[in-house]
């Protein structure tokens, strides 16, 4: 006979110690990152008979087959394609916060309604000097709102342009990293454990890199992996053991441009997505801003020219600046405000310019064009919103299927710690019983 | 077989996210009812957000053009009360020149009605250089000193003020002209030829001093002048009263303007603490059995039952 009871016995005996083992494993790091629930695979030995005994009976035990990583390579990549999505939604939500922080935050619009207020004010007495040096206070009140507003701004532009730069070092890093772990793949043997160790990194990295941008992948047999950034038209990041560099370039106007080993990509998710998108829209929100400012100095300046100043000189600008942030007054005497009419006698005290210089800037309207500002920026924040929270969904749904295939269950593996332990003691009986049959043939005298 | 199993980590990032969802939702509510505003962002509701901000625009604008119905008031008001005064003025002449019409007088009391006429004319020019509200001419226009100046020469009173009398925005476009001009009341044409009040005192004043059968005819035209004089002042209170009834009815429309501004302020933007409070308690309920659940379910272990 060629089976051999005491060597079953150990061989079942090793099997259920290996699987006790992955299950400590299992329970151990059941809160690691990233990491992929093992377990192992057993298969029945067979030795073949030898020369003229092919009919005997050949029974051996068992052996571990291999160490099997509950993942599947497509719930993973549906956790990688939403997070990213997800990744850029919440760049773009907190950025266009910001940028309708800063616009409703400095009170632009609060203060023109101010000056415009008591320019109509100034019309109940012209010559009245607190009246008049109420109108250059109001007047400064403007300017430093906008110039308040357009710091805000740049504020937050350079944030979004420092969080971009963050987010391509960390790219970079861990491409660099991913480039390693497909070296160590590539040289090790199949069936180890530290292979699904590095399995379970290359994962884990993979998915980190696509919080930042968009990753299509394709795997090797070997487990090493090549990563292109964009989408799977867009340039090659990682392939092999060579990792390329991401760089950002910033342009004169804020906005950023992302470009691999020299050509440009195109970022179509990921946080490095949302904040290329950000810095778009606050160049068209501060492009608006300095024309609004522009328009309201030169309405004022063109009315004061029209006119005549409280000592009968002809009126001279008021505001001075072209943008936004260099908004300033021209003149911080209130007898400069050019009331009357052109041509009129020092302190008269008629109005007609003053009326001029009301209408033009009620036909201007800088405070409706401020308000449908503050409007739009504060639309794109609701919608922008309403957009990541379907995304979240969408991305919480793929996360808790990939969990659920691939993430410790601490009551499945309090069954499987019984289960194997019983199969060990079974095993450990079988071979007290192999010892027992031993010593009954021993003991025939 | 397929089996539907949740890994232990994912619960309790779950129920974590869950848990805070919950309190943060709370805390908003909270905020709400604290603040009174319903609308803690902009982007709660942009639509909303941008009425609240026109219609808090119109109550700034508002309030000036209030202030300047105040204004115009005060200034007509003071007209009114000038004009009167120069209308008893000139009751006082044409007496005066009544008495001088009838029958001879003696040289005193063609002196003495001489003086007094000179007097009363003075009266008139001190009236005319009245002031507003501002300190400024009341009858001048835009002058920036008297309306009237007397030439002490001559004793001619003439005209120096500019322009036209001020206007006063009361919004939504109606404005109201906060005087009238001298000339306005104060010239008129008698008799076929056009004329002033200060210069038919005038001419009377020399015509009853000189003397003779001459003042008497005179005085007797004098009372068709004086006459014509009282109209034409008379007429100019007119336009006035007509003036602050119009400013009346405007004041009027903008408080209910901003009766109603308001209260579609209170409607867009005010919480209505009832239902934020209701919203509370089924928050605070929901949370409660969140966390009871949590609590249950994570005491839940096969470990804890194996021996």
């Amino acid at each position: 006979m060629a089976s051999d009871l005491l060597s079953i016995a150990r061989s079942g005996v090793k099997a259920a110690r290996i699987q006790l083992d992955l299950t400590a494993q299992n329970i151990a790091n059941a809160s690691s990152q990233g990491y992929v629930r093992r377990s192992a695979t057993t298969e029945e030995v067979m030795t073949p008979g030898y020369l003229t005994h092919n009919r005997d009976v050949s029974l051996s035990g068992v052996r571990i087959a291999g160490i099997t990583r509950n993942a599947d390579a497509f719930r993973q990549g549906e956790v990688r394609r939403t997070g990213a999505d997800t990744a850029r939604a919440d760049a773009e939500v907190a950025g266009l916060e910001d940028i309708q922080a800063a616009l409703s935050d400095s009170g632009v619009y609060d203060a023109i309604t101010g000056f415009e207020s008591t320019l109509q004010q100034l019309s109940q007495d012209p010559t009245n000097t607190p009246l008049r040096a109420a109108v250059i206070a109001s007047a400064q009140t403007m300017t430093n709102s906008f110039n308040i507003a357009a710091a805000q701004l740049d504020a937050v532009a350079a944030g979004q342009q420092s969080g971009a730069a963050d987010g391509v070092m960390q790219v970079n890093t861990l491409s660099g990293e991913l480039a390693k772990v497909n070296g160590r793949l590539s040289r090790l043997a199949d069936a180890q454990t530290d292979r699904a160790g590095l399995l379970d990194q290359r994962d884990l990295l993979l998915q980190k890199l696509s919080g930042y941008a968009d990753i299509a992948t394709s795997f090797a047999t070997d487990g090493s992996v090549s990563v292109t950034l964009g989408g799977t038209s867009g340039a090659p990041l990682v392939t092999g053991l060579v990792a390329q560099t991401l760089t950002a370039t910033t342009a004169a106007d804020g906005t950023i441009s992302y470009a691999v080993g020299g050509g440009t990509v195109a970022l179509a998710a990921g946080s490095l997505s949302g904040q290329q998108q950000v810095l778009a829209r606050l160049a068209t929100v501060h492009g608006d801003l300095d024309r609004l400012a522009d328009s309201v100095v030169r309405t004022v300046n063109t009315a004061q020219a029209q006119g005549t100043a409280l000592n009968g000189s002809p009126g001279a600008p008021l505001l001075s600046g072209t943008t936004a942030g260099a908004m300033g007054m021209a003149t911080t005497s209130g007898a400069a405000i050019a009331t009357a009419g052109a041509g009129a006698a020092p302190n008269s005290r008629d109005i007609s310019n003053l009326i001029a210089m009301r209408g033009a800037l009620t036909a201007a309207n800088p405070a409706g064009a401020m308000d449908t500002l503050l409007y739009q920026s504060s639309s794109a924040v609701k919608a922008s919103t309403t957009t990541r929270a379907a995304l979240k969904t969408i991305s919480d749904a793929a996360s808790t299927a990939l969990s659920a295939q691939s993430g410790v269950d601490l009551d499945t593996e309090a069954i499987n710690l019984t289960r194997y332990q019983q199969a060990f003691q079974a095993s450990g009986r079988v071979m007290q019983v192999a010892g027992t049959l031993f010593d009954a043939i021993l003991a025939i005298r | 077989m397929p089996s539907v199993t949740t890994s232990t980590s994912a619960f309790y990032e779950r129920s974590a996210l869950d848990l805070t969802a919950l309190r943060v939702q709370m805390g908003e509510v909270q905020k709400q009812i604290a603040t009174g505003n319903r609308l803690a962002n902009d982007a709660d509701d942009p639509l909303a957000a941008s009425r609240l901000r026109n219609l808090s625009r119109a109550d700034t604008l508002a309030k000036v053009d209030a202030a300047s119905a105040g204004r115009a008031t005060a200034d007509l008001n003071l007209t009114d009360s000038a004009m009167t005064e120069m209308i008893n003025t000139l009751q006082r002449a044409r007496e005066l020149a009544n008495q001088a019409a009838t029958g001879t007088l003696s040289n005193q009391q063609r002196v003495s009605i001489g003086n007094e006429l000179g007097q009363l004319r003075g009266n008139l020019v001190a009236l005319a250089n009245a002031r507003d509200s501002a300190g400024n001419a009341l009858f001048g226009g835009d002058a920036p000193g008297d309306a009237y100046t007397l030439d002490a020469a001559t004793g001619a009173v003439s005209y120096v003020g500019i322009g036209s009398a001020g206007t006063l925005s009361l919004g939504d476009g109606q404005s109201v002209k906060r005087s009238l001009t001298g000339p306005e009341f104060l010239s008129f044409s008698s008799g076929g030829s056009a004329t002033d009040v200060f210069a038919a005192m005038k001419a009377i004043t020399d015509a009853i001093s000189a003397g003779g059968t001459a003042a008497q005819s005179a005085a007797g035209a004098a009372l068709t002048t004086l006459d014509d004089a009282i109209t034409s002042v008379s007429t100019g209170q007119t336009v006035v009263g007509a003036r602050l009834s119009w400013i009346d009815l405007n004041t009027q429309r903008q408080t209910t303007m901003s009766e109603a501004r308001a209260n579609e302020q209170q409607v867009l933007g005010t919480t209505d603490i009832a239902t934020a409070y209701t919203h509370l308690q089924e928050l605070a309920t929901v949370l409660q059995a969140s966390q009871a659940s949590f609590t249950k379910i994570s005491g839940l272990s096969l470990f804890a039952l194996m021996s």
